[in-house]
């Protein structure tokens, strides 16, 4: 960059400073900031301009991190990219206006735009890859999570199991549930499981498909299944929708699913008699 | 690191051979217990495709990359008699071989990208691929 | 190859060990289809524990056992078929609808034994 400009800039930096913040106050509100005390706003306001400068030479190397705590720091504060991307804008806007104003360059003002965008050109790339990749991890960690709450299977009596089924299902869900339900199966060594669809909010063709063919899969390795939780609306939209569920018993609640499945493994529940 | 691997399709042993083939190099890539069902029993079927219809043939198995994905793909080729209409033979239920009819459908179930070609008295290829998840 | 097929009282007993191939599949259907025959068996297990692979053929081949030895008399109950191989069987969409199944030989056993006393 041209010392004759970057003096100027320094010369003029807190001018520049002031006028750039009063003008991203009146973006605040986009930028979901409202949140957080004016001290803070002010205090990230700061490391954001001390970021820009510090990229004025092109020398400097050590501010690869910085950017990258930067950008991790407002996305975990939950602010938009646009408070960067505006922020960016808002400067190169003050700063030309600032510069204009108190300069006589005005012949020189191509080379001033250009060597401006120099600077902050690579910078506004580098805040932006770097936010995007903190996006990025932030949806494979939800990810990760999803896959945790992926139905676990409950022994509830000896050869009875129980899987309850929580959430809405996918076919990348639908895959890992079968194969849960599947390991567990043989894990317990269950004659009967009971999958419980109570926390399943839609039972469209497509989850019902799904549902089925664990039943089936079920069956193949050499247990049986039986649907229970079923609620009146999805009974109305199973039948509505003519999905065939008739290859395996279901019931409306968990605990005529138990009875069932203790009938079919020759048991049953019987009240002791109190002693006097 | 796994490297493709090419087996001939000319007799009953070699649909053994060539589902061996698939299993150890899924088992390689890193693909789980199920997965690797699913693309040992992908090329069972192709390659006994092959064998019925064609009498002989290829498959190739090799492992791809795309980004940080890994994935193995499948080709199976032959200079056979084709098929007329593959909308037919891509229907549940159809055969022609008095099998299960399960064959074509089935594989593309077991897979993620499926893409077949065929033209009659010319031959047939088939392509399917499965991504590590 | 020759799959081993052993008799207990009225059943026949097989454990599938080795990587079924088109041939022996069909060995094996006919060296059963025999013994039970020979020996008027009144159930068959089936134990596929150690089976890693069953494709559509040999879905066909066991599915018509099934049925065959039905028509003999013998009753068949599939067992230990292991997880990846109901899934992938499931995504070929052969579900082997009528044949009965267990989780290992000695919960096949106890069904054959249910079912012939009713």
């Amino acid at each position: 960059m041209d010392k004759t400009i970057v003096k100027m800039i320094e010369e003029y930096k807190r001018h520049i400073n002031d006028r750039w913040e009063e003008r991203m106050k009146r973006h605040a509100s986009t930028h979901r900031v409202e949140d957080i005390t004016t001290e803070h706003y002010i205090q990230i306001n700061q490391v954001f301009l001390s970021l820009i400068y510090a990229h004025i030479s092109e020398e400097y190397d050590e501010s690869e991190d910085k950017v990258v705590q930067f950008a991790e720091q407002i996305t975990k504060s939950g602010w938009d990219l646009s408070y960067i991307t505006q922020g960016l804008q808002t400067f190169r806007r003050t700063l030309f206006d600032v510069l204009f104003e108190n300069m006589s360059v005005n012949e020189r003002a191509i080379e001033v735009y250009q060597q401006v965008d120099r600077w902050l050109d690579p910078l506004m790339n580098k805040l932006i890859d770097a936010t995007a990749m903190n996006w990025e991890d932030t949806v494979s960690m939800q990810k990760v999570a999803l896959k945790e709450l992926t139905a676990p299977l409950i022994p509830v009596f000896q050869n009875i199991s129980v899987m309850p089924l929580i959430g809405t299902i996918d076919t990348e869900r639908a895959k890992l549930i079968m194969e849960n339900l599947l390991h567990g199966v043989i894990k317990h060594r269950a004659q009967v499981v009971l999958i419980d669809i109570t926390g399943v909010p839609v039972v469209d063709t497509m989850v019902a498909h799904h549902i089925i063919q664990a039943a089936e899969a079920v069956r193949l390795i050499g247990a049986s299944c039986i649907l229970v939780g079923i609620r009146p609306e999805i009974a109305q939209t199973i039948v509505n929708l003519g999905i065939d569920l008739k290859q395996f018993p279901t019931k409306s609640t968990l605990y005529s699913g138990i009875q069932t499945a203790l009938k079919m493994t020759n048991r049953q529940i019987v009240e002791l008699q109190k002693e006097r | 690191m796994a490297i493709r691997s090419c087996i001939k399709i000319k007799s009953e042993w070699d649909i053994v051979k060539a589902r061996q083939q698939g299993r150890n190099l899924a088992k390689e890539i890193g693909f789980g217990i199920v997965d690797q069902a699913r693309v040992t029993t992908t090329v069972s079927e192709l390659a006994r495709n092959i064998y019925l219809y064609a009498k002989t043939g290829e498959i190739t198995i090799e492992p791809i990359f795309d980004g940080e994905k890994k994935g193995l793909k499948i080709t199976a080729k032959d200079n056979g008699p084709g098929i007329p209409d593959i909308r037919i033979a891509m229907e549940d239920g159809y055969s022609t071989s008095g099998g299960l009819g399960a064959g074509l459908p089935g594989v593309k179930r077991l897979m993620d990208e499926f893409i077949i070609q065929s033209k009659e008295n010319e031959g047939t290829e088939i392509i399917v691929s499965k991504w590590l998840r | 190859m020759r799959i081993p097929i052993l008799k207990l009282k009225d059943f026949l007993l097989i454990s599938i060990q080795v990587e079924l191939d088109d041939q022996t599949a069909l060995q094996f259907q006919e060296d059963l289809l025999n013994k039970i025959h020979q020996t008027g068996a009144k159930g068959v297990v089936i134990d596929l524990t150690s089976v890693e692979m069953i494709d559509s053929f040999i879905a066909k081949v066991l599915g018509e056992v099934v049925d065959m030895s039905n028509l003999m008399g013998a009753k068949v109950v599939l067992t230990g078929i292991q997880p990846a191989v109901a899934i992938t069987l499931i995504d070929l969409g052969i579900t082997l609808k009528d044949v009965p199944t267990a989780l290992d030989l000695e919960q096949g056993l106890a069904k054959l034994e249910q079912d012939l006393e009713e």
